[in-house]
């Protein structure tokens, strides 16, 4: 009888495993569509199909680059120069008088601030706006396409492969322009052939500050000397892991930003020197751009207005740049302190592609639908006052800013119209009429008689005139703002067939679960009746809490409701031990824990409102403790190590109680010396023991966490070879148990920091309460021991409502930004993908999901051997994750054009199905090796 | 919450058991105490508005303030009139164990309140004390007021609910209300409405006296139900 359910046991939860990862794979591919990235290129000859003139008419003879073919439309400077600052906010560019406060980190970029509000400038400070996701690689292929790259991407970010798509770059190959790249090495990822020379640095070990930007600037000023190029491009980061590791309001911070005003100045000297006529700077246009923004803690990625507002600054060699027309005017003004006048515009990072096409004079990338920018294509018509000193610049600019428009618009409505044909989900017919009839106005507008305009132009001023021209300008931007509502309102194609039938093989899973474990309860001497309350709470409990993931608040604040829900388990098993008179003790121990563990998350919440944009942040915890009194800095020193000092002890005494033996002892006492190791290093690393110069008697930092690592991974193969080789002669859960929990827990508490030492010993009394707590209401006044050997599901709730409460008190919430990234590099230097994304995976899911799976055993009273009860505790277990990830997705499902689906459902979304995927493979490996 | 009752059992351990020969109370009576602590409830709100010109959403620790205590009187005045052994124990010394029961009370669901994720910041602390001393009036001053210390009668009625009489009804399920009623009052308060009564503690509050009310209702409804169980018990 034993032997049959054991050999099904192990298969039920790899078939779990399966029926999961299928049904999220369909519903993946649902909810996380790319936009179908056309295989079309733009071409010069494609000029010719739309309604436009040609961009060579006898007007214009003087400009240098005549000899070279006309393309789509006439261009206005010669050279540029893009200097890529990543994550450059922008209060690190804009003047203090912008903001409410003036932060240290504000007006230290000073050289571009004096060339954009210096007198008679042709520079200007814009504020740009991505569009999330704000990761560099989304970015630059957002910048370069000119379309709006979809969150999947960011999956690809790690692997950064080539843009398929039109792209700018590709365009200016096309047309015959010389490329030259430093810096950020993701370009050349992007683009892997289309630089003529390229130096790239990597960029991924987020500690180094200086590499990439060292060798940026090694390359950069000789090359500014040269001519032997067309378009430059200089991506510095910087400031991007400045602010990853230290957080914006830093010294680091601070250096780099006066390193790059150096920096910029003397490229600025370069450009200025080379300027005059004759000069390889004649009519050269410099761009310094931020690719997208950062939180002050330095991380991006999201939709939040930190994260999106950066920045770009643009200059043009040539002097008299012509004033936009008011209409088209975008700019915001405030008093400097001195009381000038200094405004700013704003241009969006969509725009770029085609209005760096547009001044460079190639054709438009095939996807792009941004629109020319006035004020950048302004900063760079200089040239055009050259041509016909009759007309007043304001006049000429606007005849050739229509004409550019003209075929901007042309070129986005034939996009347009091929994506929505080619499209399997293209956009509706109400939309593509709406957009249709827009651009038709435009274009009857167009022949009837700007056209005339332009083409007979001889001269004649009239008032008329402009505002015609006006008038067709307006109507284009109209035209362009709408598709690009549309494009960012419908982009993410949602595939609902496939969602609902991912989200219907979860529910079939989720029921096929349930009836595992209660058919799993059909033995002789089970009783029903003690069940049914218990069972009923449960249900209870994990409904409310799959309900609450409905809302976006509660989603928000997951961690409090996760505890308000255990902590409500906690006072109803009080209830219960009060009842029975027994295990009172525990229950308040369980009580005081779930407070440890509120405190922590709402620190931890702070965090997380201090980065987001839906939160508003309320530090309720603070005690009126001044952060740097030195009581409370010893106490912070001092508590972690005697956490593991306590942890130890734990360990020793679990050794001593179970008579464990054999290899279970020896892997035990592998944890307790990691476990000294982990002290041994954070007392090296504070100050207050004078350990200091441990770390160079035994050979740096890294000694210690990788010994370990490989003490960790050491007790693993013991442990599985043990299984291996002598499975079935020592029954004895306990010991192994604690020997597997205390074999992972130690790279975990020494990924986690500081605090997971604390968090673990939290976690273990809980875990302890629980385990005395199990059954509770069921046991009989006389003798306090639970008669039935059935399952409690209430203790199965509450352990995995900890780890929920693990998760957030650990200092993590459902964002990238809540990734601790600095925990990938504990123990090394350098970047290795796959090992620091383990490292990663082992900090984020360490307390929550491993150490909750494989500890899930000792939630079993010692007495007796209950193969079967475990097997039901796994598979509820199963049941209770996969039942929050359902609600997960019904939720994205429901919200999938909410405002906030990037910023809050989506990231919410990946880390529930990354945890439940975890989740059942350690399942299945824990079913192995226990049962 | 449901921890604070429990705990309340617990600190009183010693006494001596209780002989049921307290006075009972027909289901009239209780309505009629009923509408009378309601009616003082809402002499709480109505000075608070217009004496002191405050509400629970603009000033809740006064708010707070003036309604426990001015319901706390009431209150003690009403059920120490159903205190066991009225022949041995004063209504003086009924008076000063329901003090006594008010504090240890108020602490009790404070702890409660902020297991269950209660704000713990300095500027919330007078809300927090306020509210559990309402919260206290509600569930636990009227047990004092009839127990006393008897944990028998305690456990008895809270944590194995038999309760036998009609006063016995009129204390515990009423208690249970309020504490289930503030449990569902804490729902709103994550929600991104932006509303001023989603601020701790006030819709905890309204939830309490909401519950309170609710477990009255359902109280009366048990005695009027359940009165031939009750008359069995009783003969």
């Amino acid at each position: 009888m034993e032997t049959h359910p054991k050999r099904i046991n192990k298969w039920i939860p790899l078939s779990f495993l399966l029926i999961h990862s299928v049904a999220i794979l369909i519903f993946t591919r649902g909810f996380l569509l790319t936009r179908t990235e056309l295989p079309f290129h733009s071409t010069c000859s494609d000029a010719s199909l739309s309604p436009c003139l040609s961009p060579n008419p006898p007007i214009h003879h003087s400009n240098s680059n005549q000899n070279q073919p006309k393309c789509w439309t006439k261009p206005v400077v010669d050279r540029v120069v893009i200097i890529v600052l990543d994550a450059l906010r922008i209060d690190f560019l804009a003047p203090s008088a912008f903001f409410p406060e003036a932060k240290p980190w504000m007006d230290k970029l000073t050289v571009l601030q004096n060339l954009a509000f210096g007198n008679e400038s042709s520079a200007k400070i814009f504020k740009a706006f991505a569009d999330p996701p704000t990761t560099s690689l989304q970015r630059l292929k957002g910048l370069t396409t000119g379309g709006l790259p979809t969150f999947v991407d960011v999956g690809n970010s790690f692997g950064a492969p080539a843009i398929v798509e039109d792209n700018f770059i590709n365009q200016l190959v096309l047309n015959g322009k010389r490329l030259v790249m430093m810096g950020d090495d993701t370009w050349t990822q992007l683009f892997p052939n289309q630089f003529q020379k390229s130096y790239p640095f990597p960029s991924f070990n987020v500690k180094d500050l200086d590499t990439v930007d060292n060798g940026c600037i090694e390359h950069l000023f000789p090359t500014l000397y040269k001519d032997d190029w067309d378009v430059l491009i200089a991506h510095f980061l910087g400031v991007d892991h400045a602010g990853h590791i230290f957080g914006v309001d830093s010294m680091p911070m601070i250096n780099k930003l006066e390193q790059y005003n150096t920096v910029l100045e003397r490229v600025v000297d370069i450009l200025e020197s080379q300027a005059g006529p004759g000069g390889v700077h004649e009519n050269t246009m410099l761009i310094v751009m931020g690719d997208h923004g950062q939180t002050l803690n330095g991380d991006h990625g999201g939709g939040t207005a930190e994260e999106v507002e950066t920045t770009m600054f643009a200059m043009s060699t040539m002097k008299h740049t012509p004033s936009v027309p008011p209409e088209f005017d975008t700019s915001s003004c405030k008093q400097d302190p001195e009381g000038k006048q200094i405004c700013i515009s704003s241009i969006e990072q969509l725009d770029f592609a085609a209005t760096l096409s547009a001044l460079l004079g190639i054709s438009f990338p095939f996807g792009s639908i941004g629109h020319v920018n006035p004020e950048l294509y302004a900063l760079g018509s200089s040239s055009l006052n050259l041509d016909n000193t009759k007309q007043p610049a304001v006049k000429e600019w606007l005849k050739s800013y229509v004409n550019v428009l003209c075929v901007n618009a042309w070129q986005v409505k034939r996009y347009i119209d091929v994506y929505s044909n080619s499209s399997v989900v293209g956009f509706s017919s109400d939309d593509m009429s709406r957009i249709s009839n827009l651009y038709s106005a435009a274009e009857h507008h167009w022949s009837n008689s700007v056209k005339h305009i332009l083409m007979y132009n001889d001269g004649n001023e009239d008032s008329t005139n402009t505002s015609a021209l006006k008038a067709q300008i307006a109507a284009y931007l109209k035209f362009f703002s709408s598709v690009a509502e549309l494009a960012r309102s419908k982009w993410t194609e949602f595939n609902l067939s496939l969602m609902i039938t991912g989200f219907g093989i979860l529910v079939i899973s989720l029921i096929l679960q349930s009836l595992a474990i209660v058919h799993g309860d059909n033995k002789p001497y089970a009783v029903s009746s003690g069940l049914s309350t218990g069972a009923a709470f449960t249900l209870f409990i994990v409904l409310i809490r799959a309900c609450s993931f409905l809302s976006n608040s509660y989603i928000l604040e997951e961690g409090k409701v996760a505890n308000f829900l255990l902590a409500t388990t906690g006072l109803i098993k009080l209830r219960y031990s009060v009842m029975r008179k027994t295990m009172r003790k525990e229950a308040f121990v369980f009580l005081a824990m779930v407070s440890v563990l509120r405190v922590s998350i709402d620190i931890g919440l702070t965090k997380q409102a201090a980065t987001s944009q839906f939160m508003s942040s309320s530090p309720t915890w603070m005690l009126g403790l001044a952060p740097d009194h030195p009581a409370l800095t010893y106490a912070i020193e001092i508590a972690p190590i005697l956490s593991v000092a306590a942890l130890i002890c734990v360990l020793y005494v679990a050794i001593a109680r179970t008579h464990s033996e054999g290899i279970w002892k020896y892997v035990t006492v592998g944890s307790m010396l990691s476990y000294f190791l982990i002290a041994l290093l954070w007392a090296s690393e504070s100050k207050i023991f004078g350990f200091d110069g441990l770390l160079q008697v035994i050979g740096g930092r890294n000694i210690i966490p990788q010994t370990v690592y490989v003490i960790g991974l050491v007790q693993l193969f013991l442990l599985a070879s043990a299984h291996m080789f002598c499975s079935g002669k020592d029954k004895n859960w306990g010991s192994r148990t604690v020997a597997l929990v205390s074999a992972c827990s130690s790279p975990v508490i020494l990924l986690s920091g500081k605090q997971g030492s604390m968090l673990a010993l939290a976690y273990l009394l809980a875990g302890y309460c629980i385990m005395r707590l199990e059954g509770v209401e069921r046991r009989t006044k006389s003798d306090g021991q639970n008669k039935f050997s059935k399952l409690d599901s209430v203790c199965v709730v509450q352990w995995s409502l900890l780890s929920v409460c693990m998760f957030f008190a650990s200092g993590h919430w459902c964002a990238f930004d809540g990734l601790r990234y600095g925990a990938a590099f504990v123990g090394f230097d350098e970047f290795v993908l796959i090992r620091q994304a383990i490292l990663l995976t082992i900090e984020t899911f360490g307390f929550s999901i491993i150490l909750s799976v494989f500890g899930l055993p000792l939630l079993i009273p010692s007495h007796g051997e209950k193969r079967h009860q475990l097997f039901q505790m796994y598979m509820l277990y199963g049941v209770i994750s996969a039942t929050t990830v359902t609600a997960t997705i019904l939720c994205v499902t429901i919200h999938r054009r909410h405002l906030m689906v990037w910023g809050l459902f989506a990231p919410k979304f990946v880390f529930d199905v990354v945890g439940l995927i975890l989740t059942d493979v350690l399942i299945c490996l824990a079913s192995a090796f226990y049962l | 919450m449901n921890e604070a009752r429990k705990k309340k059992k617990k600190k009183l351990d010693t006494s001596s058991t209780g002989v049921s020969n307290h006075r009972s109370i027909s289901t009239l009576g209780a309505l009629s105490v009923y509408l009378i602590t309601g009616l003082f409830l809402a002499v709480g709100f109505w000075v608070a508005r217009n004496k002191f010109s405050v509400d629970l959403v603009s000033d809740p620790s006064l708010t707070l303030f003036l309604l426990w205590s001015i319901e706390f009187p009431v209150v003690v005045i009403m059920y120490s009139f159903f205190r066991k052994a009225p022949e041995k124990c004063s209504c003086f010394r009924a008076y000063g164990r329901s003090i006594l029961g008010l504090i240890c009370g108020a602490f009790l669901n404070a702890l409660g309140a902020i297991s269950l994720g209660a704000p713990i910041g300095m500027q919330y602390l007078p809300k927090t004390v306020h509210w559990s001393f309402l919260m206290s009036v509600f569930t636990c001053v009227p047990a004092t007021a009839v127990f006393g210390a008897s944990w028998t009668d305690w456990h008895r009625v809270f944590a194995s609910m038999k309760p036998s009489g009609n006063v016995e009804y009129m204390i515990f399920i009423p208690a249970y209300g309020t504490i289930i009623g503030g449990w569902f009052g804490a729902w709103p308060m994550p929600l991104d409405w932006e509303r001023p009564w989603q601020e701790w503690p006030i819709c905890v509050c309204y939830g309490a006296i909401g519950g309170y009310i609710v477990g009255q209702i359902v109280s009366l409804c048990a005695m009027f139900f359940f009165r031939k169980d009750k008359h069995l018990k009783v003969a």
